[in-house]
């Protein structure tokens, strides 16, 4: 088994804004007077074009995320992102590290549109289900100290659409639906693996574990993650079962070179900017009232005070490297940090943000960290074949229509009734005059039955 | 059988300045704070989004002529939050039923910014317990013009926008330690839930109209916070009010100009037939 896997992070950064003193927050307040429409394109396909490239380097999967109102990430949509990434490609799994569930009127729409894009896709999905930064609260129609609620009760709702027959009426606190019956239903059963990023509520890591679901650390510093995973791992004892690194990843954007100097000198104008200015923002945005709970608001805020942690624009690039918030090195370099802290200290299976466009990095910049994370460094953590894990994993269908014809068993016959005709007949077929004569009445018999 | 738990107290820092020690009443089950001074007519005076735990000057002032009753709402000050807290209108059943319980027939209801709020929508429902209704820079209803986001302001920036004499801030501004953060944090969950979204009620213009009790909109000379207009259309929409202006204040004008506040109140009550 390949002992770390490689996740391509996409977070579609809108760089051209203003100079920094002129720009106190990046989120919220900086109008979309300085979104030029023609610039985001240029976004969005050199996004785009990284993410379909990460499956011929070799990563074992490509997610996207979900920001709303912010230069740092214009993309509020991810099934959109994975849409078009699904489309262009062939086996890599696409996940969206979206979707906020409080932030949608209807929880049903994401069961289907999650489905949508895994029927689609052929089973790839990674279904990310996120909480949404503090940050979104202040520019939706949706109340925060409501958000934790109608995280869980969404949750609950698509989980039980996905794995339960519809219809069935849901009567819930936040949502009252009559008729759930979503369609389609998701291929991979029971449903696409969840994936849960946390910022550190305990509680989240508790229930992740509890459902085991994937855990992923965002943008946390190294000893903090760390705290995160070995609560993930006691929870799951508690819970009765051992949890494999599989079941955890870090997202920690990292860049390699040919030297460390060369890293360095490549990769710090654009980590610096991904942190100083894409993460900028007044540290009260980031938790509006009832986002965390009072208790959970409190352990947190005494920690910073305790430990003296900064916000994110605050931190040298120094400590940037110092505390992991990035990686940057040469393969030997990095590859060392990712065996001795992520593979043994904390016991994580997964990079995300191991390739990636991070800040206005130039798309040469970007694809030579890819080729060289490919070659030099992805290889040292798989198996003798080099493969990705997910080419190990028998894949949901056939990709073609011969095996799959071969694999998925009869449909049901569309039938129809004609006029002359004294018995239903099927519709494709209905066509051919000789296959009405001989159908004799007989009704063809049901897949389901 | 009565199905209503009893929500326990929490500790609860205290403010440096004009902290007095509450009573409480318990309220189908919440400890609900209050405090109470003078003798006369009862007015009770509903408090805003902050400046919880206190016996403001602006209170023991109107305690000179009036029985003064200063309660937390459900999740501020010294009132826990209780879990079934999700709108005015818990706030509004939540007084009617402490009201029954102190025995209080008719009452001068006051209310100030979000408490304003709380008063104009208690007042609309319960109109026969209204003696007069006083509402100062009060939020709640729509005038076509909006302040600053006082969530994105966030807790520092939010007291230059509440004052405009700067040199008070400091009398009545929480300190910056952990206690009085998480307190804070604590107090903005329970005004979230009454007010992040909508910050008005669309509901409530046609219902004041059933508000039949002499009406007074106590203005700031120059409100940063919540627009004036919002005053206004509470003056244009309940049938029986006049409105008066503070000089030289903010939002918090019951805090910038307390005597000024008090003399206005305690005349326009004292003018309300018994």
């Amino acid at each position: 088994m390949n002992s770390l896997d490689f996740y391509l992070f996409n977070t579609f950064h809108y760089p051209y804004i203003p100079p920094v003193e002129d720009v106190p927050s990046s989120w919220v307040t900086l109008s979309n007077k300085y979104c030029d429409p023609k610039l985001a394109h240029e976004v969005y396909r050199e996004n785009l074009d990284v993410c379909v490239a990460a499956e011929k380097f070799g990563f074992d999967g490509v997610l996207v995320n979900e920001h709303h109102v912010t230069a740092y990430s214009i993309q509020p949509a991810p099934n959109l992102t994975a849409m078009n990434i699904i489309a262009r490609t062939s086996r890599i799994p696409v996940g969206m590290i979206g979707n906020a569930l409080p932030l949608y009127a209807n929880p049903i729409r994401v069961a289907e549109e999650v489905a949508m894009l895994d029927v689609i896709s052929g089973g790839r999905v990674i279904c990310g289900f996120v909480l949404g930064t503090g940050m979104e609260y202040l520019s939706q129609p949706i109340n925060p100290a409501f958000a934790r609620e109608r995280f869980w009760e969404a949750h609950d709702l698509i989980i039980k659409a996905w794995t339960q027959d519809g219809p069935f009426v849901w009567e819930g606190d936040n949502f009252h639906i009559p008729n759930v019956n979503p369609w389609p239903r998701p291929l991979q059963q029971p449903h696409p693996p969840i994936w849960i990023p946390g910022i550190g509520s305990l509680d989240t890591v508790r229930k992740c574990a509890e459902l085991r679901y994937h855990y992923m650390t965002v943008f946390s510093p190294q000893w903090f993650a760390k705290r995160m995973f070995d609560g993930y791992r006691k929870s799951a004892e508690e819970s009765g079962y051992e949890a494999s690194p599989k079941q955890m990843s870090a997202a920690v954007p990292t860049y390699v070179a040919e030297t460390d100097e060369q890293a360095h000198r490549e990769a710090k104008a654009h980590l610096t900017w991904l942190y100083h200015i894409g993460l900028r923002h007044p540290a009260h945005y980031h938790i509006p009232p009832g986002h965390s709970t009072k208790a959970s608001f409190t352990s947190f805020i005494g920690a910073r005070m305790k430990y003296g942690m900064k916000d994110h624009d605050q931190l040298s690039y120094e400590e940037l490297v110092k505390d992991r918030y990035i990686i940057v090195g040469s393969a030997q370099t990095v590859a060392q940090i990712y065996q001795e802290e992520y593979v043994e200290k904390l016991g994580v299976g997964g990079i995300i943000g191991a390739g990636g466009v991070f800040g206005p990095m130039p798309q040469w910049m970007v694809m030579k960290n890819m080729q060289i994370m490919a070659e030099e460094v992805m290889p040292l953590f798989r198996d003798a074949d080099g493969q990705p894990s997910y080419m190990k994993r028998p894949s949901p269908l056939g990709a073609t229509l011969a095996e799959r014809a071969a694999t998925r068993g009869p449909a049901t016959a569309p039938m129809v009734r004609l006029d002359g005709v004294p018995h239903a007949v099927d519709t494709r077929r209905a066509h051919v005059p000789e296959t009405i004569a001989n159908a004799g009445g007989e009704m063809p018999r049901y897949a389901a039955e | 059988m009565s199905a209503v738990l009893e929500i326990p107290r929490e500790t609860i820092p205290r403010p440096r300045n004009h902290y007095t020690e509450p009573h409480f009443l318990t309220v189908e089950g919440l400890p609900t704070a209050y405090r109470r001074k003078g003798t006369g007519e009862t007015v009770v005076f509903l408090h805003g989004a902050g400046m919880t735990r206190m016996w403001l000057p602006v209170y023991d002032l109107l305690a000179q002529r009036f029985d003064v009753i200063a309660p937390e709402h459900p999740g501020f000050g010294e009132t826990p939050l209780p879990p079934w807290l999700r709108g005015i209108d818990d706030v509004v059943l939540h007084y009617h039923e402490m009201f029954r319980l102190l025995g209080l027939s008719r009452v001068h209801l006051v209310g100030f910014s979000l408490g304003g709020w709380i008063a104009a929508e208690f007042a609309a429902f319960y109109p026969d317990l209204v003696k007069s209704l006083t509402l100062i820079t009060p939020i709640g209803v729509r005038a076509g013009v909006s302040g600053p986001d006082l969530f994105e302001l966030g807790p520092e920036r939010i007291w230059t926008h509440l004052f405009n004499q700067h040199d008070k801030i400091a009398e009545f501004a929480s300190e910056p330690n952990l206690d009085e953060i998480s307190f804070g944090y604590g107090e903005a969950i329970a005004i979230a839930r009454l007010a992040w979204t909508p910050r008005y009620n669309i509901q409530l213009p046609r219902r004041l109209n059933r508000v039949k009790a002499p009406a007074l909109i106590v203005r700031a000379a120059d409100d940063r916070l919540i627009p004036d207009a919002i005053a206004l259309q509470y003056e244009k929409l309940l049938p029986d009010a006049r409105s008066v202006v503070i000089p030289r204040t903010g939002h918090a004008l019951i805090a910038e100009e307390p005597a000024a506040t008090a003399a206005a109140i305690g005349d326009f009550i004292g003018s309300v037939r018994p």
